[in-house]
């Protein structure tokens, strides 16, 4: 009940959007559906953590899923609050119109409950119609702004996700027929909550065969290389607000498919799946790290270390066991708040200087003072520098590495990181310093606000990682690593 | 009696595999679209057969649902698209036919040697068929690779498709009834999106050969 | 007992030899109806070689004996293979009915029609040749391959003994290879053939036609030999067809209700086969010469199919 009550939320406003009297209220009815959504992740996540998973009908709910919806809620009402400012400013710009604006609201609507829907069912076909329609809720946002280059990315992004997600259901299909075998024919056969129960019995040439498409298929949707090519032209083309969101929360959903089914297929054939994750994963890193260094786009360059850190929690997946998967988890959430945050800012950095070309901004620091600052931040952070979250990701990631023998991942992985640190400072460091001549102007409240949210909520998390935070980042490990 | 039910599920699934060699070798949309049609209807009697074998009613509703769906309203949104970008055949595919022919028959006996070693599901159905379902998802692809116009693209999805659903009957005798629904919800909603988009790609730069798109890179 | 057979035998490659003409007669009969016009009579080819048997011959003077022992050649190809087809009873009286005995026999007549349209010196002649052993290149492997399935699928490569099992297998033994193999086959009967959309039987003086033009120097009894094999050929051919990939009818007993039960069913099918090859040609215009490797591999890709599916069943 109370999760239907949750997705019906956004849903509703969806609807109050789109026929809303006056465009004048728009921005703060969303605003308030988000706030909604994030009072009711609250409470359910509360209630999760207290009485262990909520299991009610079609809902499914346990420690994993409250870590993503936790960061979905908080993540997207702070982007919320950014977009009201972000999206008021293109229309006072002349560059939107009041029609577009109504349109920009009613598909984050949309596309915040087609993502909350991935994380709460249990059927694990369900999962993937939720993933599917992620992309079609997202895709008019990616082709937001109607000129050349927004639609060609957004033809390219629902082209590309829809034959990955294809190739996802032939998996879930695969899994089906394995679990038909142990279960005959049972309505319940592809629910998450009773397959994880029996996955060390289900046919392991299936689930292989199964697990190859669902990492072609759902990796293409978290941006896993060489299946990543959407994603940078998408988050780069789409307004800064969805990027922030796609970037944190839609690569987290598709990477949440692929645990899912990482769980059931490790425990049938025993280090199958997580060998392909830690491939994709390395590789991945690699052509992010070749492709930070040449691109001249601000935004394509955060889009591609959004597939460098996808790669990485492949590669934490694919290590595996406690620590590994703490890791996994811990670089999740430090990714979404730090990338989330960079692309806020970054999105601000746009909107000043009007080009993404990295060579043609220079003195960000002095032009947008408050952003700038945010957003070297949100730079030395993603690349890694201590006391930022992703640097503790990182080191337990080498940790676990380690402890379970892998030297040479653990080798790979730190030479890789190297080769992103110096590509990734090698761009924004001239973008810092110097003199834009343009007139500094302050950055309002409501873009500053969710930004030093963002921050501070990092900074925890990197800094002090209070004890009940840890306990239960190691009670989800031994859900995800218990059943390896 | 049900090895004859084999045997025409066997065939049934041939005649889905020979719809998408069709697809590869003809450059005509209208012709593109008539075989998609026809491979939909042989589905849809896959679907009724299974369900008429195994007893499941609801695999009837499939059927009925493809029928509906895939025989009726995509082909006749497809012929309104074509009609409206104004596209009759495709120029230049990126691999010639012959070429795409050899390649797609190198997918099926890839298709085939892949399932080879899945054994427990010989009850359930011929391993045909799943190696099949395999071979039609992957040609489908293939298919959207090597050509260019944007309609082209959106049929070899569909075809894809078409293979995921034989896979999904011939397995499993049909997923749930709630997540074929939702599949046939999100398959409906792609294709008029996608069409939506194919309009503006059209309306944008004056054609819809999708290699103009290439402006992004880095 | 023995007796018989030869009888019966001897009487069905008789038969074909005789009905050969009338064959394409049917072909072009139905075609005319298909497209409403009257159409000339089922007789005509064979007034047609009367005519040509009556006149006078004209040898160019730069050819060798090669051009004169050509048509006999290819007739006595065509006509020995005629005699490995079990029609209506599986014995057959030529040297056993092995199928890719008989498809290299007939290769003997093609090639032998290709050096000949060298021989007159005409460029026609020459281009005519050179697109039909391009043609002939490309067919060889998928005529093969279908030949192959067919044969894995009834354990021999003896027409009379596949013919045998596949009539005699029940419903099942219809299945995906040897559907595959018949598609497969129907397609290389056309381009074996020269039929359209390979090529345009119906032509004779225009720069795409490839049969037409490696005979166009001959003329008088030579065209008409010429003439008759390659009608000859295209018999053999849809009877390989209708008796090696849908025998259902062919007789193994020798009383006189199954024989002719089994001619009944051999004309019906006959006449089946010719009507789609009449309504394919009306339907159809010549594909280019670039295009036809295009059918040719779609053929060749049938048959791997067909072969595969029955390896893998």
């Amino acid at each position: 009940m109370m999760v239907s009550l949750l997705l019906c939320t956004p849903l509703l406003f969806a609807l109050f959007c789109a026929l809303a009297p006056s465009n004048r209220w728009i921005g703060r009815l969303s605003l308030l559906g988000l706030g909604l959504v994030l009072i009711q992740v609250l409470d359910l996540s509360y209630g999760v953590i207290q009485n262990g998973p909520l299991d009610a009908g079609m809902w499914y709910i346990d420690d994993i899923s409250v870590i993503f919806l936790l960061l979905m809620a908080v993540i997207s009402f702070l982007v919320g609050i950014y977009a009201l400012s972000y999206i008021g400013h293109e229309l006072h710009e002349g560059v939107l119109t009041p029609r577009d604006s109504r349109f920009y609201h009613v598909f984050i609507q949309l596309f915040l409950f087609t993502m909350l829907l991935v994380l709460v069912v249990d059927s694990l076909g369900l999962m993937w119609i939720a993933i599917e329609s992620t992309t079609l809720a997202s895709a008019f946002l990616v082709g937001f702004y109607k000129k050349e280059e927004s639609l060609e990315a957004a033809w390219k992004y629902i082209m590309i996700c829809s034959v990955g997600i294809a190739l996802a259901l032939m998996g879930v299909t695969l899994m089906y027929a394995s679990s038909l075998d142990v279960f005959g024919d049972s309505s319940r056969a592809l629910d998450w909550s009773v397959l994880k129960g029996v996955a060390a019995t289900l046919d392991p040439t299936l689930l292989k065969l199964s697990f190859i498409f669902i990492i072609a298929g759902y990796g293409t949707k978290a941006g896993l290389a060489p299946m990543h090519t959407w994603l940078p032209d998408a988050h780069s083309q789409a307004p800064s607000p969805v990027s922030a969101m796609m970037s944190a929360l839609l690569l987290n959903c598709a990477m949440y498919g692929i645990i899912r089914f990482h769980v059931i297929t490790e425990a049938a054939v025993p280090g199958f799946s997580s060998s392909l994750l830690l491939g994709f994963g390395l590789v991945s890193v690699a052509v992010a790290a070749l492709f930070i260094s040449i691109t001249t786009d601000l935004k394509r360059m955060l889009a591609y270390s959004s597939i460098e850190h996808m790669g990485i929690v492949a590669i934490a997946l694919g290590i595996g066991g406690t620590w590994g998967t703490v890791g996994a988890v811990i670089h999740i959430a430090a990714h979404s708040l730090t990338k989330s945050m960079l692309f806020l800012s970054a999105g601000d950095i746009v909107q000043k200087y009007g080009t993404r070309d990295i060579a043609s901004i220079t003195g960000v620091l002095k032009s947008i003072p408050w952003s700038g600052r945010f957003f070297t931040a949100g730079c030395l952070g993603i690349v890694g520098l201590p006391p930022f979250p992703i640097f503790l990701g990182e080191a337990i990631i080498v940790y676990a590495a380690l402890q379970s023998g892998d030297f040479l991942v653990a080798a790979l992985f730190l030479v890789l990181l190297l080769m992103v640190f110096v590509a990734f400072t090698y761009r924004f460091v001239p973008m810092l310093g110097g003199d834009s001549g343009l007139e500094p102007s302050p950055s309002p409240l409501s873009r500053l606000l969710p930004m030093g949210i963002l921050l501070i909520m990092g900074l925890a998390l990197g800094l002090v990682l209070p004890g009940p935070v840890l306990e239960f980042l190691q009670d989800v490990a031994a859900q995800i690593g218990g059943v390896l | 009696m049900t090895e004859i039910m084999m045997n025409s599920l066997n065939i049934l699934a041939v005649g889905i595999l020979l719809a998408s060699l069709m697809a590869m070798t003809t450059p005509r949309m209208g012709q593109l679209i008539r075989i998609f049609t026809l491979q939909s209807l042989m589905l849809a009697g896959m679907a009724a057969l299974v369900g008429y074998q195994t007893g499941s009613e609801h695999l009837y509703i499939i059927a009925s649902i493809i029928v509906l769906l895939k025989v009726f309203i995509i082909p006749r949104f497809l012929n309104y698209s074509i009609e409206r970008i104004k596209v009759k055949r495709e120029l230049e595919p990126l691999l010639g036919i012959p070429g795409s022919l050899l390649l797609s028959a190198a997918i099926v006996v890839l298709a085939y040697f892949v399932t080879e070693p899945v054994i427990s599901l010989t009850e359930v159905i011929t391993r045909n068929c799943l190696a099949i379902s395999l071979a039609v998802t992957l040609i489908g692809l293939l298919l959207m690779i090597t050509r260019r116009k944007a309609m082209t693209e959106v049929i070899g999805l569909l075809m894809m498709e078409n293979g995921l659903f034989l896979a999904v009957i011939s397995t499993s005798h049909g997923m749930p009834l709630i997540v074929e629904m939702g599949i046939f919800f999100d398959v409906l909603v792609a294709v008029i999106i996608m069409g939506m988009f194919a309009f503006r790609i059209n309306e944008t730069f004056e054609t819809s050969d999708t290699s103009i798109l290439k402006r992004l890179r880095y | 007992m023995d007796y018989s057979l030869f009888i019966i035998s001897t009487l069905q490659f008789l038969a074909l030899l005789v009905s050969a003409p009338a064959v394409v007669g049917l072909i072009r009969l139905l075609k005319a109806r298909a497209q409403g016009r009257r159409g000339a009579s089922l007789l005509q080819p064979y007034r047609d070689l009367r005519k040509l048997w009556r006149k006078d011959e004209q040898v160019s003077e730069d050819a060798s004996w090669l051009f004169r022992v050509a048509p006999l050649i290819s007739a006595a190809s065509v006509i020995l293979t005629t005699s490995m087809l079990p029609v209506l009873h599986v014995t057959v009286l030529g040297p056993g009915s092995d199928m890719i005995l008989a498809i290299y026999i007939l290769m003997l007549s093609r090639a032998m029609l290709v050096l000949s349209s060298l021989e007159g010196g005409s460029v026609f002649g020459g281009m005519g040749g050179s697109r039909d052993s391009m043609i002939s290149v490309l067919i060889e492997p998928a005529l093969l391959l279908s030949i192959f399935s067919l044969a894995a699928l009834a354990g021999s490569t003896e027409l009379s003994s596949t013919a045998q099992f596949i009539s005699q297998g029940g419903y099942l033994i219809i299945g995906p290879t040897l559907i595959l193999a018949a598609a497969s086959f129907c397609i290389t009967t056309l381009a074996e053939n020269a039929r359209l959309p390979f090529d345009n039987p119906a032509t004779h003086l225009e720069l795409t036609m490839v049969h037409e033009a490696m005979v166009l120097e001959y003329s008088g009894r030579s065209l008409a030999l010429m003439e008759y094999s390659s009608w000859l050929k295209l018999t053999v051919f849809i009877t390989i067809l209708v008796n090696g990939f849908l025998p259902w009818g062919i007789s193994s007993a020798l009383d006189p209700l199954s024989l002719a039960l089994a001619s009944l069913a051999f004309i019906f099918k006959l006449i089946l086969a010719l009507g789609l090859i009449a309504l394919l040609e009306s339907q159809m215009a010549k594909m280019r010469l670039f295009r036809l490797p295009n059918l040719l591999t779609t053929s060749f890709t049938l048959a791997l199919l067909a072969l595969m599916a029955f390896y893998i069943l």
